[in-house]
Protein backbone atom coordinates (compact mmCIF):
# COMPACT_ATOMS: atom_id res chain seq x y z
CA UNK A 1 0.00 0.00 0.00
CA UNK A 2 1.37 3.48 -0.76
CA UNK A 3 0.55 6.38 0.88
CA UNK A 4 -0.35 9.30 -1.72
CA UNK A 5 1.92 12.61 -1.48
CA UNK A 6 1.59 15.35 0.98
CA UNK A 7 1.47 18.78 0.60
CA UNK A 8 1.54 21.67 2.86
CA UNK A 9 -1.01 23.76 1.34
CA UNK A 10 -4.30 24.91 3.30
CA UNK A 11 -7.44 24.55 1.06
CA UNK A 12 -8.95 27.22 2.98
CA UNK A 13 -6.33 29.94 3.27
CA UNK A 14 -7.82 33.56 2.03
CA UNK A 15 -5.39 33.47 -0.51
CA UNK A 16 -6.12 30.45 -2.32
CA UNK A 17 -10.32 30.66 -1.69
CA UNK A 18 -10.13 34.17 -3.78
CA UNK A 19 -7.68 33.10 -6.76
CA UNK A 20 -7.07 29.06 -6.37
CA UNK A 21 -6.12 28.51 -10.10
CA UNK A 22 -2.24 28.16 -9.25
CA UNK A 23 -2.90 26.00 -6.47
CA UNK A 24 -4.87 23.71 -8.44
CA UNK A 25 -2.38 23.26 -10.85
CA UNK A 26 -0.31 22.75 -8.44
CA UNK A 27 -2.06 20.32 -6.54
CA UNK A 28 -2.79 18.40 -9.99
CA UNK A 29 0.62 17.94 -11.02
CA UNK A 30 1.74 16.77 -7.92
CA UNK A 31 -0.92 14.00 -8.36
CA UNK A 32 -4.57 12.86 -8.72
CA UNK A 33 -5.04 12.98 -5.09
CA UNK A 34 -3.00 14.69 -2.77
CA UNK A 35 -3.05 14.81 1.28
CA UNK A 36 -3.51 17.93 2.59
CA UNK A 37 -2.22 17.78 6.32
CA UNK A 38 -3.45 20.89 7.75
CA UNK A 39 -6.80 20.15 6.65
CA UNK A 40 -6.45 16.37 6.97
CA UNK A 41 -7.99 16.12 3.58
CA UNK A 42 -7.27 13.59 0.44
CA UNK A 43 -8.07 16.33 -2.24
CA UNK A 44 -8.74 14.81 -5.67
CA UNK A 45 -7.39 17.01 -8.44
CA UNK A 46 -7.72 15.30 -11.86
CA UNK A 47 -10.63 15.18 -14.37
CA UNK A 48 -11.14 11.54 -14.53
CA UNK A 49 -10.69 10.72 -11.43
CA UNK A 50 -12.88 13.27 -10.02
CA UNK A 51 -15.96 12.00 -12.50
CA UNK A 52 -15.29 8.59 -11.59
CA UNK A 53 -15.45 9.30 -7.86
CA UNK A 54 -18.47 11.22 -8.50
CA UNK A 55 -20.20 8.09 -10.80
CA UNK A 56 -19.27 5.53 -7.45
CA UNK A 57 -21.03 6.20 -4.51
CA UNK A 58 -20.81 2.93 -2.99
CA UNK A 59 -16.94 3.93 -2.90
CA UNK A 60 -17.79 7.67 -2.19
CA UNK A 61 -20.09 8.08 0.57
CA UNK A 62 -21.98 11.34 0.79
CA UNK A 63 -23.34 11.27 4.32
CA UNK A 64 -20.47 13.32 5.61
CA UNK A 65 -20.19 15.72 2.63
CA UNK A 66 -19.82 18.69 5.03
CA UNK A 67 -16.16 19.76 6.48
CA UNK A 68 -17.67 19.52 9.80
CA UNK A 69 -19.51 17.63 11.86
CA UNK A 70 -21.86 20.27 12.92
CA UNK A 71 -22.94 20.77 9.43
CA UNK A 72 -22.96 17.04 9.05
CA UNK A 73 -25.27 16.44 11.58
CA UNK A 74 -27.51 19.02 10.05
CA UNK A 75 -27.80 18.01 6.88
CA UNK A 76 -28.95 14.74 7.86
CA UNK A 77 -32.22 13.34 6.24
CA UNK A 78 -31.41 15.37 3.12
CA UNK A 79 -30.94 14.36 -0.45
CA UNK A 80 -27.61 15.51 -0.69
CA UNK A 81 -26.35 13.79 2.33
CA UNK A 82 -27.48 10.59 1.73
CA UNK A 83 -26.59 7.65 -0.41
CA UNK A 84 -28.78 5.11 -2.83
CA UNK A 85 -30.74 3.36 -2.16
CA UNK A 86 -32.52 6.20 -0.24
CA UNK A 87 -30.79 8.95 -1.87
CA UNK A 88 -32.68 7.76 -5.01
CA UNK A 89 -36.15 8.02 -3.06
CA UNK A 90 -35.53 11.15 -1.78
CA UNK A 91 -33.83 12.58 -5.34
CA UNK A 92 -37.28 11.56 -6.97
CA UNK A 93 -39.34 13.91 -5.07
CA UNK A 94 -36.71 16.93 -4.93
CA UNK A 95 -35.91 16.79 -9.09
CA UNK A 96 -39.35 16.10 -9.79
CA UNK A 97 -40.14 20.03 -9.65
CA UNK A 98 -36.66 20.64 -11.15
CA UNK A 99 -36.45 18.94 -14.05
CA UNK A 100 -36.34 20.62 -17.67
CA UNK A 101 -40.43 19.28 -18.52
CA UNK A 102 -41.11 21.13 -15.16
CA UNK A 103 -39.48 23.91 -15.70
CA UNK A 104 -40.52 24.49 -19.47
CA UNK A 105 -43.49 26.50 -18.60
CA UNK A 106 -41.13 29.46 -16.53
CA UNK A 107 -38.67 30.00 -19.90
CA UNK A 108 -41.19 32.55 -21.05
CA UNK A 109 -41.08 34.50 -18.00
CA UNK A 110 -37.86 34.48 -16.90
CA UNK A 111 -36.65 35.34 -20.34
CA UNK A 112 -38.78 38.66 -20.31
CA UNK A 113 -37.17 39.42 -16.79
CA UNK A 114 -33.86 39.20 -18.20
CA UNK A 115 -34.27 40.74 -21.04
CA UNK A 116 -35.76 43.68 -19.13
CA UNK A 117 -32.99 44.20 -16.81
CA UNK A 118 -30.08 43.82 -19.10
CA UNK A 119 -31.89 46.48 -21.11
CA UNK A 120 -32.39 48.93 -18.61
CA UNK A 121 -28.82 48.12 -17.17
CA UNK A 122 -27.00 48.73 -20.91
CA UNK A 123 -29.01 51.88 -21.21
CA UNK A 124 -27.52 53.18 -18.07
CA UNK A 125 -24.15 53.85 -18.88
CA UNK A 126 -22.20 52.13 -15.74
CA UNK A 127 -23.73 49.57 -13.16
CA UNK A 128 -22.37 47.48 -10.38
CA UNK A 129 -23.16 43.71 -11.48
CA UNK A 130 -23.34 41.90 -8.33
CA UNK A 131 -25.79 43.72 -6.70
CA UNK A 132 -27.95 44.77 -9.74
CA UNK A 133 -27.64 41.54 -11.82
CA UNK A 134 -26.21 38.53 -10.13
CA UNK A 135 -27.73 38.46 -6.56
CA UNK A 136 -30.90 40.23 -8.19
CA UNK A 137 -31.81 37.76 -10.95
CA UNK A 138 -31.87 34.71 -9.08
CA UNK A 139 -33.22 35.98 -6.04
CA UNK A 140 -36.58 37.14 -7.68
CA UNK A 141 -37.10 34.03 -9.82
CA UNK A 142 -36.07 31.40 -6.99
CA UNK A 143 -38.63 33.95 -4.60
CA UNK A 144 -41.14 33.61 -7.27
CA UNK A 145 -40.63 29.90 -7.89
CA UNK A 146 -40.53 28.79 -4.32
CA UNK A 147 -43.31 31.35 -3.74
CA UNK A 148 -41.43 33.70 -1.17
CA UNK A 149 -42.42 37.20 -0.32
CA UNK A 150 -41.60 39.40 2.52
CA UNK A 151 -38.99 38.95 4.91
CA UNK A 152 -38.14 35.57 3.70
CA UNK A 153 -37.01 37.26 0.09
CA UNK A 154 -35.10 39.77 2.11
CA UNK A 155 -33.57 36.78 3.75
CA UNK A 156 -32.53 34.99 0.43
CA UNK A 157 -29.63 36.41 0.29
CA UNK A 158 -27.87 35.75 3.52
CA UNK A 159 -29.61 32.24 4.37
CA UNK A 160 -27.96 31.13 0.98
CA UNK A 161 -24.72 32.45 1.28
CA UNK A 162 -24.75 31.08 5.45
CA UNK A 163 -25.88 27.15 4.20
CA UNK A 164 -22.90 27.42 1.71
CA UNK A 165 -19.94 28.66 3.71
CA UNK A 166 -21.33 26.29 7.02
CA UNK A 167 -20.19 23.26 4.68
CA UNK A 168 -16.32 24.48 5.24
CA UNK A 169 -14.23 23.60 8.06
CA UNK A 170 -14.50 24.85 11.66
CA UNK A 171 -13.30 28.18 10.79
CA UNK A 172 -14.36 31.90 11.92
CA UNK A 173 -16.43 32.29 8.82
CA UNK A 174 -18.22 28.94 9.11
CA UNK A 175 -18.75 30.05 12.85
CA UNK A 176 -20.08 33.56 12.15
CA UNK A 177 -22.25 31.88 9.43
CA UNK A 178 -24.07 29.19 11.52
CA UNK A 179 -25.92 31.47 13.19
CA UNK A 180 -27.57 33.07 10.00
CA UNK A 181 -27.86 29.24 8.52
CA UNK A 182 -29.73 28.12 11.27
CA UNK A 183 -32.75 31.03 10.95
CA UNK A 184 -33.16 28.99 7.54
CA UNK A 185 -33.36 25.57 9.05
CA UNK A 186 -36.08 27.09 11.68
CA UNK A 187 -37.75 28.90 8.92
CA UNK A 188 -37.24 25.48 6.99
CA UNK A 189 -39.04 23.58 10.02
CA UNK A 190 -42.10 25.86 10.20
CA UNK A 191 -43.09 27.04 7.05
CA UNK A 192 -46.57 26.17 5.84
CA UNK A 193 -48.36 26.21 2.59
CA UNK A 194 -50.04 29.76 3.44
CA UNK A 195 -46.91 31.32 3.52
CA UNK A 196 -46.39 30.47 -0.23
CA UNK A 197 -47.75 32.17 -2.55
CA UNK A 198 -50.61 30.27 -4.67
CA UNK A 199 -49.26 28.77 -7.77
CA UNK A 200 -45.62 28.31 -6.65
CA UNK A 201 -44.06 25.15 -7.04
CA UNK A 202 -43.15 26.02 -3.28
CA UNK A 203 -46.81 25.72 -2.41
CA UNK A 204 -46.57 22.02 -5.11
CA UNK A 205 -44.74 20.69 -2.86
CA UNK A 206 -46.37 21.02 0.06
CA UNK A 207 -50.38 20.23 -1.23
CA UNK A 208 -47.73 16.94 -2.44
CA UNK A 209 -47.19 16.61 0.74
CA UNK A 210 -50.62 17.24 2.00
CA UNK A 211 -51.82 14.26 -0.32
CA UNK A 212 -49.48 11.90 1.04
CA UNK A 213 -47.68 12.11 -2.47
CA UNK A 214 -44.36 12.38 -0.36
CA UNK A 215 -43.16 11.98 3.69
CA UNK A 216 -44.73 13.76 6.07
CA UNK A 217 -42.25 16.94 6.81
CA UNK A 218 -40.12 16.00 3.30
CA UNK A 219 -41.20 19.82 2.06
CA UNK A 220 -39.64 22.08 4.15
CA UNK A 221 -35.89 19.65 3.56
CA UNK A 222 -37.45 20.28 -0.08
CA UNK A 223 -37.28 24.26 0.36
CA UNK A 224 -34.42 24.13 2.53
CA UNK A 225 -32.26 22.31 -0.22
CA UNK A 226 -33.71 24.59 -3.16
CA UNK A 227 -32.40 27.55 -1.16
CA UNK A 228 -29.14 26.32 0.18
CA UNK A 229 -27.68 24.85 -2.59
CA UNK A 230 -29.85 26.79 -5.71
CA UNK A 231 -28.94 30.39 -4.36
CA UNK A 232 -25.40 31.43 -4.08
CA UNK A 233 -24.11 29.38 -7.03
CA UNK A 234 -26.33 30.70 -9.36
CA UNK A 235 -25.47 33.94 -8.16
CA UNK A 236 -21.52 33.54 -8.81
CA UNK A 237 -21.96 32.27 -12.28
CA UNK A 238 -23.94 35.13 -13.34
CA UNK A 239 -21.25 37.58 -11.85
CA UNK A 240 -18.34 35.21 -13.53
CA UNK A 241 -20.61 35.41 -17.39
CA UNK A 242 -20.29 39.65 -16.46
CA UNK A 243 -16.84 39.73 -15.34
CA UNK A 244 -15.20 37.29 -17.79
CA UNK A 245 -17.23 38.65 -20.57
CA UNK A 246 -16.00 42.32 -19.78
CA UNK A 247 -12.33 40.53 -19.58
CA UNK A 248 -12.60 39.06 -23.15
CA UNK A 249 -15.04 41.78 -25.32
CA UNK A 250 -13.88 39.07 -28.48
CA UNK A 251 -15.99 36.21 -26.78
CA UNK A 252 -18.82 38.59 -26.45
CA UNK A 253 -18.63 39.76 -29.88
CA UNK A 254 -18.76 35.73 -30.54
CA UNK A 255 -22.31 35.02 -28.97
CA UNK A 256 -23.50 38.42 -30.59
CA UNK A 257 -22.68 37.08 -33.93
CA UNK A 258 -23.88 33.62 -33.34
CA UNK A 259 -26.66 32.91 -30.74
CA UNK A 260 -26.43 29.60 -31.02
CA UNK A 261 -23.41 29.95 -28.66
CA UNK A 262 -25.50 30.51 -25.69
CA UNK A 263 -25.31 27.35 -23.91
CA UNK A 264 -21.79 26.61 -25.05
CA UNK A 265 -20.49 29.68 -23.29
CA UNK A 266 -22.26 28.95 -20.07
CA UNK A 267 -21.19 25.75 -20.00
CA UNK A 268 -17.77 27.48 -20.86
CA UNK A 269 -18.06 30.17 -18.08
CA UNK A 270 -18.75 27.32 -15.75
CA UNK A 271 -15.77 25.23 -16.87
CA UNK A 272 -13.49 28.18 -16.11
CA UNK A 273 -14.70 29.55 -13.01
CA UNK A 274 -16.35 26.81 -11.16
CA UNK A 275 -18.76 28.61 -9.00
CA UNK A 276 -18.04 25.46 -5.99
CA UNK A 277 -14.77 25.21 -4.82
CA UNK A 278 -14.48 21.95 -3.16
CA UNK A 279 -16.92 19.30 -2.01
CA UNK A 280 -17.09 16.54 0.22
CA UNK A 281 -16.94 13.07 0.39
CA UNK A 282 -15.83 10.11 2.26
CA UNK A 283 -14.12 6.64 1.26
CA UNK A 284 -16.01 3.43 2.82
CA UNK A 285 -13.01 1.20 2.35
CA UNK A 286 -9.69 1.23 1.64
CA UNK A 287 -9.42 2.81 -2.36
CA UNK A 288 -6.90 2.61 -4.84
CA UNK A 289 -6.70 6.13 -6.36
CA UNK A 290 -4.33 7.08 -8.81
CA UNK A 291 -1.55 4.01 -7.71
CA UNK A 292 -1.83 5.13 -4.31
CA UNK A 293 -4.23 3.93 -1.38
CA UNK A 294 -6.51 6.39 0.72
CA UNK A 295 -8.09 4.58 3.73
CA UNK A 296 -11.29 3.82 4.55
CA UNK A 297 -13.29 6.48 6.32
CA UNK A 298 -10.58 9.32 4.40
CA UNK A 299 -12.31 12.55 3.96
CA UNK A 300 -11.73 13.67 0.42
CA UNK A 301 -12.09 16.91 -1.05
CA UNK A 302 -13.42 17.25 -4.53
CA UNK A 303 -12.04 19.90 -6.45
CA UNK A 304 -14.92 20.79 -9.54
CA UNK A 305 -12.41 23.51 -10.34
CA UNK A 306 -8.93 21.61 -10.59
CA UNK A 307 -10.64 19.15 -12.81
CA UNK A 308 -12.06 21.24 -14.94
CA UNK A 309 -8.30 22.78 -15.82
CA UNK A 310 -7.28 19.04 -16.11
CA UNK A 311 -4.87 19.76 -19.44
CA UNK A 312 -5.28 15.79 -19.90
CA UNK A 313 -8.93 15.77 -20.34
CA UNK A 314 -9.08 19.96 -22.33
CA UNK A 315 -6.95 21.39 -24.96
CA UNK A 316 -5.65 25.00 -23.84
CA UNK A 317 -7.76 24.31 -20.20
CA UNK A 318 -6.75 28.17 -19.32
CA UNK A 319 -8.35 29.57 -22.55
CA UNK A 320 -11.68 31.06 -21.70
CA UNK A 321 -13.26 30.28 -25.30
CA UNK A 322 -16.87 30.27 -25.72
CA UNK A 323 -16.75 27.65 -29.08
CA UNK A 324 -15.24 24.65 -26.96
CA UNK A 325 -18.52 23.23 -26.04
CA UNK A 326 -17.39 21.60 -22.90
CA UNK A 327 -20.91 19.93 -21.93
CA UNK A 328 -19.32 17.66 -19.87
CA UNK A 329 -17.81 20.00 -16.84
CA UNK A 330 -17.58 19.29 -13.62
CA UNK A 331 -18.99 22.01 -11.88
CA UNK A 332 -22.49 20.61 -11.55
CA UNK A 333 -21.05 17.23 -10.44
CA UNK A 334 -21.48 14.42 -12.08
CA UNK A 335 -23.92 11.27 -11.34
CA UNK A 336 -26.28 10.58 -9.06
CA UNK A 337 -25.96 13.67 -7.22
CA UNK A 338 -25.43 15.04 -10.15
CA UNK A 339 -27.28 19.17 -9.69
CA UNK A 340 -30.67 18.86 -9.44
CA UNK A 341 -31.21 22.43 -10.43
CA UNK A 342 -28.93 22.55 -13.41
CA UNK A 343 -32.38 22.78 -15.94
CA UNK A 344 -33.05 26.18 -13.17
CA UNK A 345 -29.45 27.19 -13.26
CA UNK A 346 -29.01 26.89 -17.01
CA UNK A 347 -32.67 28.60 -17.69
CA UNK A 348 -31.76 31.81 -15.85
CA UNK A 349 -27.81 31.83 -17.19
CA UNK A 350 -29.15 31.42 -20.75
CA UNK A 351 -31.80 34.20 -20.35
CA UNK A 352 -28.90 36.21 -19.00
CA UNK A 353 -26.14 35.72 -21.90
CA UNK A 354 -28.66 35.86 -24.41
CA UNK A 355 -29.86 39.45 -23.37
CA UNK A 356 -26.47 40.38 -22.77
CA UNK A 357 -25.93 39.14 -26.36
CA UNK A 358 -28.28 41.38 -27.69
CA UNK A 359 -28.37 44.55 -25.22
CA UNK A 360 -24.35 44.83 -24.97
CA UNK A 361 -22.13 46.03 -27.79
CA UNK A 362 -19.55 46.26 -25.15
CA UNK A 363 -19.03 46.85 -21.76
CA UNK A 364 -15.60 47.68 -20.14
CA UNK A 365 -14.95 46.17 -16.30
CA UNK A 366 -13.07 47.40 -13.15
CA UNK A 367 -13.31 46.70 -9.19
CA UNK A 368 -13.26 42.77 -9.42
CA UNK A 369 -14.00 42.25 -5.74
CA UNK A 370 -14.04 38.21 -4.33
CA UNK A 371 -14.00 37.99 -0.29
CA UNK A 372 -12.57 34.47 0.71
CA UNK A 373 -15.64 31.80 1.13
CA UNK A 374 -15.25 28.50 2.47
CA UNK A 375 -17.28 26.53 -0.42
CA UNK A 376 -18.64 29.57 -2.99
CA UNK A 377 -16.56 31.58 -5.14
CA UNK A 378 -18.10 34.24 -6.09
CA UNK A 379 -17.74 38.22 -6.31
CA UNK A 380 -18.40 40.74 -3.92
CA UNK A 381 -18.16 43.36 -6.06
CA UNK A 382 -17.74 44.11 -9.83
CA UNK A 383 -17.95 47.46 -11.46
CA UNK A 384 -18.78 47.85 -15.12
CA UNK A 385 -17.39 51.01 -15.55
CA UNK A 386 -18.89 51.55 -19.23
CA UNK A 387 -21.52 49.59 -20.81
CA UNK A 388 -22.39 50.31 -24.67
CA UNK A 389 -26.09 49.14 -25.66
CA UNK A 390 -26.81 47.77 -29.16
CA UNK B 1 -24.32 -2.92 -28.28
CA UNK B 2 -27.63 -1.92 -26.48
CA UNK B 3 -28.66 1.48 -25.04
CA UNK B 4 -30.01 1.23 -21.68
CA UNK B 5 -31.99 3.69 -19.64
CA UNK B 6 -32.54 4.10 -15.85
CA UNK B 7 -36.00 5.44 -16.44
CA UNK B 8 -36.38 6.87 -12.78
CA UNK B 9 -32.98 8.52 -12.88
CA UNK B 10 -33.46 10.34 -15.70
CA UNK B 11 -34.64 14.21 -15.62
CA UNK B 12 -34.69 15.05 -19.48
CA UNK B 13 -32.00 17.41 -19.47
CA UNK B 14 -31.42 16.33 -22.98
CA UNK B 15 -27.98 16.44 -23.76
CA UNK B 16 -27.53 13.38 -25.01
CA UNK B 17 -30.33 13.81 -27.91
CA UNK B 18 -27.71 16.73 -28.60
CA UNK B 19 -25.39 14.26 -28.57
CA UNK B 20 -26.95 11.65 -30.68
CA UNK B 21 -30.05 13.32 -32.34
CA UNK B 22 -30.17 10.04 -34.71
CA UNK B 23 -30.35 7.33 -31.80
CA UNK B 24 -32.89 8.71 -28.89
CA UNK B 25 -35.26 12.25 -28.69
CA UNK B 26 -37.31 13.74 -25.83
CA UNK B 27 -40.59 13.69 -26.80
CA UNK B 28 -43.39 16.80 -26.13
CA UNK B 29 -43.75 15.98 -22.61
CA UNK B 30 -39.95 15.69 -21.66
CA UNK B 31 -39.65 12.40 -21.97
CA UNK B 32 -36.44 10.41 -23.23
CA UNK B 33 -37.45 7.67 -26.32
CA UNK B 34 -34.74 5.43 -27.59
CA UNK B 35 -34.93 5.01 -31.14
CA UNK B 36 -32.17 2.91 -31.90
CA UNK B 37 -31.38 0.85 -28.92
CA UNK B 38 -29.49 -1.49 -30.45
CA UNK B 39 -26.03 -0.06 -31.88
CA UNK B 40 -22.74 -0.76 -33.82
CA UNK B 41 -20.31 0.87 -35.61
CA UNK B 42 -20.07 4.16 -36.05
CA UNK B 43 -23.41 4.35 -34.29
CA UNK B 44 -21.72 2.63 -31.21
CA UNK B 45 -19.30 5.96 -30.87
CA UNK B 46 -22.22 8.23 -30.95
CA UNK B 47 -24.16 5.99 -28.39
CA UNK B 48 -20.82 5.94 -26.02
CA UNK B 49 -21.17 9.64 -26.76
CA UNK B 50 -24.47 10.28 -25.14
CA UNK B 51 -23.91 8.52 -22.36
CA UNK B 52 -20.71 10.11 -21.39
CA UNK B 53 -22.54 13.39 -20.92
CA UNK B 54 -25.76 12.55 -19.51
CA UNK B 55 -25.01 14.61 -16.11
CA UNK B 56 -27.27 11.87 -13.66
CA UNK B 57 -25.62 8.64 -14.97
CA UNK B 58 -28.96 7.72 -16.65
CA UNK B 59 -27.52 5.89 -19.74
CA UNK B 60 -25.73 2.83 -20.01
CA UNK B 61 -24.31 0.60 -22.93
CA UNK B 62 -24.90 -3.38 -22.24
CA UNK B 63 -23.92 -6.75 -23.55
CA UNK B 64 -23.46 -8.04 -26.99
C1 LIG C 1 -24.70 27.55 -11.47
C2 LIG C 1 -25.43 27.14 -10.49
C3 LIG C 1 -25.25 25.85 -9.76
C4 LIG C 1 -24.11 25.10 -9.53
C5 LIG C 1 -22.70 25.39 -9.98
C6 LIG C 1 -24.52 23.92 -8.77
C7 LIG C 1 -23.66 22.92 -8.38
C8 LIG C 1 -24.04 21.73 -7.79
C9 LIG C 1 -23.18 20.60 -7.53
C10 LIG C 1 -21.69 20.57 -7.79
C11 LIG C 1 -23.93 19.62 -6.98
C12 LIG C 1 -23.46 18.20 -6.63
C13 LIG C 1 -23.34 17.93 -5.19
C14 LIG C 1 -22.80 16.55 -4.92
O1 LIG C 1 -22.24 15.89 -5.80
O2 LIG C 1 -22.91 16.12 -3.77
C15 LIG C 1 -25.27 20.13 -6.88
C16 LIG C 1 -26.34 19.43 -6.32
C17 LIG C 1 -27.59 19.98 -6.12
N1 LIG C 1 -28.05 21.20 -6.60
FE1 LIG C 1 -27.00 22.54 -7.70
N2 LIG C 1 -25.85 23.99 -8.54
C18 LIG C 1 -26.35 25.14 -9.12
C19 LIG C 1 -27.67 25.58 -9.14
C20 LIG C 1 -28.71 24.94 -8.47
C21 LIG C 1 -30.07 25.43 -8.43
C22 LIG C 1 -30.60 26.67 -9.12
C23 LIG C 1 -30.77 24.54 -7.63
C24 LIG C 1 -32.21 24.51 -7.19
C25 LIG C 1 -33.08 25.40 -7.17
C26 LIG C 1 -29.84 23.52 -7.22
C27 LIG C 1 -30.17 22.43 -6.44
C28 LIG C 1 -29.35 21.36 -6.17
C29 LIG C 1 -29.74 20.23 -5.37
C30 LIG C 1 -31.08 20.05 -4.71
C31 LIG C 1 -28.64 19.35 -5.34
C32 LIG C 1 -28.55 18.03 -4.59
C33 LIG C 1 -28.82 16.88 -5.52
C34 LIG C 1 -28.64 15.53 -4.87
O3 LIG C 1 -28.08 15.41 -3.79
O4 LIG C 1 -29.08 14.55 -5.48
N3 LIG C 1 -28.60 23.78 -7.75
N4 LIG C 1 -25.33 21.41 -7.40
S1 LIG D 1 -29.02 13.31 -20.71
FE1 LIG D 1 -29.55 11.80 -19.16
S2 LIG D 1 -31.09 12.79 -17.90
FE2 LIG D 1 -30.92 13.92 -19.79
S3 LIG D 1 -32.51 13.12 -21.13
FE3 LIG D 1 -30.62 12.05 -21.57
S4 LIG D 1 -30.69 10.26 -20.23
FE4 LIG D 1 -32.21 11.66 -19.46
Amino acid sequence: MTAPTESAIDIWDDGVLVDPYPTYAALREQAGVVYLPKNDLYVLTRYDIIRDALGDPATFSSTALGFNPMVNEALQGTSLASDPPLHTQLRATLSENLTPRALRGLKVTIDEKADKLVAELAASGSFEAVDSLARAFPLEIVADLIGFSGHVKDNMLRWGQAAMQVIGPMNQRTQESFPIAGELYGWCSTVTADDLAPGSIGRGIFDAETRGDIPEGTAGHIIHQYLGAGVDTTIASIGNIVALFGRHPEQLELVRENPDLVPAAFAEVLRYWAPIHIWGRTATRDVEIDGVTVPAGAQLGILFGAGNRDPRHYENPDVFDVTRNPVDHLSFGYGPHGCAGQGLAKLEAHAIIDALARRVRSMAIADEVREPSNITRSHEQLQVVKVVAA
Amino acid sequence: MRIELDRPRCEGHGLCEEAAPKLMHLDDDGELVIDTPEVDGADLDTAKAAVRVCPVAALRLAGQ
